[in-house]
């Protein structure tokens, strides 16, 4: 053998063992380094995995009526990222024949931005068998006719706000539930309980691995699991006194809509409001209304452009997809001199009795050296003339609480910030914890509150370059209710409830109950909601003055503020106590281009020595508190009424506050202006015990264990 | 040729290299084992008998040990004188295949026999007759390669080339440059006429590539240049072209060092991966008897080869030696681009994995030739 041969065949050798030591490195690549991302890979490919969809729960009212339900639908779906430019028309057109739906309204439905851009779009739905088969039967490229369970609200527009919609899912959202198992084409809550709620309501898919080979053949099941039911969602609402509710709040509105403001000169706008009732024993919320209102059911079953803009999109009623209850900030008004009132009292700086001049505007006294604002009007500059804390509130004194406000201004120490503090103690300021999204926890102004607005967005909130000190004027401004105070109706519910049931601070409960459908647990509580208590306020000595005060506010004969609106009232067992409230607005309306109309603010509740129920009417643009909110809450009141009766009475939850039977001389008894004073069942001057204790259920304040033995 | 009968018989067989016969022995049987676990599954599910495969497999593997045997007593310096007779059967059965030939995967490759389940692919066995016939006619002119003998080693080689690639065979042609390459490098041409051909091959395979581009007709399939593309690109067509390099690689990473067990491998199972059982054998090996599995394999490829490669040293005549090398060449060839394809480090195209792909053509010739270097190892000190 010669050298070259020798050499060639050594370098063939050695090409060799080269070309082994690459399939060795590969082999460890492919089996060692990237092994489970291909070991991933493998099991996707011989495994398919069947979804089933679980039913959605329901959502009822507290006595069982359905507002959320679902039901089989036809429907059509057109798939847009199939098509070429200009195919799309053609294929609008053939479906449009087939189903009568005039193409423009098909083309605005697949423009539809509620879904995925690229997903399919659902054009027409609620077709029955035939109409599926028509579009079937054509096989137009991208048209899918199918059925699907959809979701239904079978009471329409009520209890819109609360129960919410179901939509398709966000781009946000899909990441996290496709990992859930969703599927794409899931419809998910996108507000109210729907959301909130969504994992209870959704329930567990089922799944199904199937083993299938090259040719999607099945050889056999990996493993199965069955689809559980979403659980049912039970609210504290009442169908039926939801639908007055929403109803009275509406004509209400309109009736606001027909009167003009004195202040423009035009009709008042009244573009939407709220109305809350809560049942104050336990927090239970029995109605929640909010308009401008919609019918969920447009948002599930595909809606054309047009459709949405007119309703969603309209500038004369905006926000209506928003829960004003509980996502809307109102200026109280007048209703916020509750917390004034109490502050007051709590700083020792209000003697409930002492007489107060009423002239009209309180200005602040030169020896305190006046910085801003030195002049405060009452509401249309009228002089009350003598008042004391009770008929301040009846007859809603601006001055005398302006006085307070200013008073506790200059106190130092401890209760610098009296009126804020009482209001976080009555729940401003913070989420009251419903179980509803977006809530909006408010705001309760205070020196630092102040300084952030001002230097955080000085061109709105300090367009003339003012101080950005709490001034005494700030104050005063606080204690109506006005300037850097803004609440929730929910809010302003739950304050008046704390206040009339002795200092019970709940956290609203909405929902009553979760209840499984699962096979295994059907009918069975998930959860229940208890009635949940924040906190216990403790009133200061002299807020029964407060409470006589609100008293007065439906009476003719002590002048109170919402007289008018009460007037043939059937007040027997039923009378109110409350608050009216007419907030100014802060900026303009964008529609009419003017200074936006006052709030119409109403909180009361009944019955006014047993109190039960407490309701909250906030109507944007809709004049006086007093006029205009306080005959929606009467209505709501009478409803209430009849409504009562359904439900037992909640197991209570604190002791109601003792009433005070004043001492009233004989020869004034016939006069409704002290007899207004008196609470039902006390006999002049003696004074009865009504202890609404767990003991004494029935409050003749005999344990009624011992009632039992007698 | 002169030698007694008795000696003959007697002496040789003492230094033959019976280990190589063994390995060959090993990895057929391995081979078979691999094409029942590809295969049962699906066979089973569609109600044939799960040994189909296997068994014929066995019958191939039977054949071949049989011809190895008769390849190893027969003395090798015979073959040499019919070399050229054989070398001429098998072009004419090349050209005969093109017309009687039958259609598979759109190529005219196979004899279908009368009354046989199976067929013959005459490039097989023209692999055996290019390396007989290539290395008696460069022994002939005892390894010095003068450009004129190297074209007529060139022409040899065109030959068959040309009648595969009527077929069209691309990766059997391939073989056949490999066995050339081999052969005419180590037995003596000049570097600067294998510089100059390799350059006139690089240009001749990029102007095939782009014969359509260039104005000419395709001469290159269209399936052939998406497998090109695809090996170039993975993720270009997934479901198409790509299918077989992602499926395979798939299946060899989830065996991962362990490997799932015999019969266990799911991609190998449920026939995810096309041509499992011929050209993609080794993704069943990966899968089922993972890193671990694959080293034996390649360590006993490596030991084959290894053998190979010093029986060609120690060979005593030119013709053993350049034969020896063909050989050599052949079946690195053959192992690097079979098992390379499977894990995507080359580009797909059809060949079998010696002694483990399915198929009798294949399995026939692989052991023929592993007999006539056993022959060659026999004779290597009979001056």
């Amino acid at each position: 053998m010669n050298d070259q041969l020798s050499r060639r065949l050594a370098f063939l050798g050695v090409l060799i063992v080269g070309l082994f030591a690459a399939l060795f490195t590969r082999a460890w690549y492919l089996q060692v380094l990237t092994n489970e991302e291909l070991a991933e890979k493998a099991f996707l490919n011989h495994v398919e995995i069947v979804v089933t969809q679980p039913t959605r729960g329901r959502i009822l009212d507290r006595h069982g009526v359905v507002m959320a339900d679902n039901k089989r639908t036809g429907v059509i779906t057109v798939n847009q990222s199939r098509y070429a430019p200009g195919q799309v028309d053609y294929v609008l057109g053939q479906l449009s024949d087939l189903i009568d739906i005039p193409v423009a309204v098909l083309g605005s439905r697949l423009k539809d931005q509620q879904t995925h851009p690229l997903a399919a779009k659902v054009v027409a739905s609620g077709l029955d068998e035939y109409g599926l088969l028509r579009v079937a039967e054509q096989s137009l490229p991208g048209v899918e006719a199918k059925w699907v369970m959809s979701r239904v609200y079978p009471q329409n527009e009520i209890g819109a706000h609360v129960i919410g919609y179901v939509g398709a899912m966000s781009q946000g959202q899909e990441d996290r539930l496709l990992k859930e198992g969703y599927l794409p084409s899931e419809r998910v809550g996108k507000s109210g309980i729907e959301q909130i709620f969504e994992t209870d309501l959704h329930g567990h898919p089922g799944r199904t691995e199937l083993e299938v080979d090259s040719t999607g053949r099945v050889h056999r099941i990996v493993s199965q699991t069955t689809p559980e039911p979403g659980s049912d969602i039970y609210l504290t609402i009442d169908a039926d006194l939801q639908a007055a509710t929403e109803s009275y709040l509406r004509q209400g509105l309109i009736a606001a809509r027909k009167t003009v403001s004195e202040d423009s000169g035009f009709f008042y706008p009244a573009i939407g409001g709220a109305a809350v009732v809560m049942d104050l024993r336990n927090g239970d919320v029995l109605a929640m209304a909010s308009h401008p209102t919609y019918d969920p059911n447009w948002l599930v079953g595909g809606i054309t452009t047009l459709e949405y803009q007119s309703v969603f999109e309209n500038p004369y009623a905006p926000g209506a997809l928003n829960n004003r209850a509980v996502q809307g900030l109102y200026s109280p008004g007048s209703v916020f001199k509750l917390v004034t009132a109490l502050a007051g009292l709590e700083a020792r700086l209000i003697s409930p009795r002492a007489a107060y001049y009423d002239i009209g505007y309180f200005q602040i006294p030169e020896k305190y050296g006046c910085t801003g604002r030195c002049t405060f009007y009452n509401a249309d500059k009228a002089p009350l003339g003598v008042v004391d804390l009770s008929s301040a509130i009846t007859r809603s004194s601006d001055a005398y609480f302006y006085k307070v406000a200013h008073d506790l201004y200059w106190i130092r120490g401890e209760e610098q910030w009296a009126i804020q503090d009482m209001a976080q103690l009555l729940g401003f300021g913070s989420q009251t914890g419903v179980q509803l999204p977006f809530e909006k926890s408010g705001r309760v102004g205070d020196g630092e509150i102040k300084q952030a607005l001002f230097e955080a967005n000085p061109e709105a909130y300090n367009p003339y370059g003012e101080s950005v000190q709490w001034l005494p004027g700030d104050n005063i401004n606080t204690g109506i209710g006005q300037g850097f105070v803004s609440v929730t109706p929910i809010q302003l519910a739950n304050a008046y409830a704390t206040f009339a049931n002795g200092g019970t601070l709940f956290s609203p409960n909405i929902v009553e109950s979760v209840v499984s459908r699962t096979e295994t647990q059907f009918g069975s509580s998930v959860i229940d909601f208890e009635p949940r208590i924040q906190r216990l306020a403790e009133f200061p000595e002299g807020s029964g003055v407060v409470r006589e005060g609100l008293h007065g506010v439906s009476s003719k004969a002590r002048r109170g503020t919402a007289w008018r609106a009460f007037e043939g009232y059937d007040s027997g067992g039923y009378a109110i106590a409350g608050k009216t409230g007419t907030a100014q607005a802060e900026g303009r309306n964008p529609v009419l281009q003017r200074k936006k109309e006052d709030s119409a603010v109403f909180v009361a509740w009944a019955p006014r020595h047993d109190p039960r129920y407490v309701v909250a009417v906030v109507m944007e643009e809709a004049g006086f508190g007093g006029e205009a909110a306080a005959p929606v809450a009467r209505r709501i009141f009478e409803a209430l009424r009849a409504y009562e009766q359904r439900w037992p009475d909640p197991q209570v939850a604190f002791i109601a506050p003792q009433p005070e039977c004043p001492e009233i001389p004989e020869a004034l008894r016939g006069y409704e202006a002290f007899t207004s004073y008196v609470p039902e069942g006390c006999p002049w001057g003696i004074q009865v015990p009504r202890a609404n204790s767990p003991e004494d259920v029935d409050g003749d304040g005999i344990p009624d264990l011992e009632e039992r033995d007698q | 040729m002169n030698l007694p009968l008795r000696k003959e018989l007697r002496s040789p067989l003492r230094y033959a290299d019976y280990s190589l016969g063994l390995v060959a022995i090993l990895l057929s049987a391995i081979g078979i084992a691999l094409n029942y676990s590809s295969t049962w599954r699906v066979l089973e599910f569609n109600g044939q008998d799960p040994l189909t495969y296997a068994k014929r497999q066995i019958l191939f593997v039977v054949l071949g040990i049989a011809v190895m045997i008769a390849a190893t007593f027969l003395d090798y310096r015979l073959y040499r004188d019919f070399a050229n007779q054989a070398y001429l059967l098998v072009m004419l059965a090349l050209v005969g295949v093109l017309f009687f030939g039958v259609e598979r995967n759109g190529a005219r490759a196979w004899y279908e026999l009368p009354g046989l389940t199976f067929q013959i692919q005459p490039a097989e066995f023209a692999k055996v007759a290019v390396v007989v016939a290539l290395a008696a006619f460069v022994a002939n002119h005892d390894g010095h390669l003068r450009l004129v003998t190297l074209s007529n080693a060139y022409l040899m080689l065109a030959v068959p080339l040309g009648l595969i690639y009527l077929q069209p065979d691309l990766g059997t042609m391939l073989v056949f440059v490999a066995i050339g390459m081999g052969v005419l490098l180590v037995s003596g041409a000049q570097l600067k006429h294998i510089v100059v051909t390799s350059l006139i091959g690089v240009i001749v395979v990029i102007g095939v590539f782009n014969s359509d581009n260039l104005g000419g007709p395709a001469l290159l399939r269209q399936t052939q240049e998406q497998r090109l593309t695809a090996f170039l690109d993975p993720d270009f067509d997934i479901q198409g072209a790509s299918y077989n390099i992602n499926q395979s690689q798939i299946a060899i990473g989830a065996g991962g060092i362990r490997g799932q067990g015999w019969l266990q491998g799911t991609q190998t199972n449920l026939n995810l991966v096309p041509e499992q059982e011929t050209d993609f054998i080794f993704t069943a090996l990966g899968e089922e008897f993972g890193f671990i599995g694959v080293s034996v394999l390649l360590l006993l490829y490596a030991y084959m080869l290894a053998r190979i490669w010093f029986i060609t040293r120690s060979s005593n005549d030119l013709f053993g030696t350049f034969a020896c090398v063909g050989a050599l060449s052949m079946f690195t060839f053959q192992i690097f681009q079979n098992v390379g394809m499977t894990m995507g480090i080359m580009p797909i195209t059809g060949i079998p994995l010696p002694f483990l792909s399915h198929g009798g053509s294949s399995t026939v010739v692989a052991f023929g030739l592993i007999g006539l270097v056993i022959n060659i190892s026999a004779r290597r000190h009979i001056a």
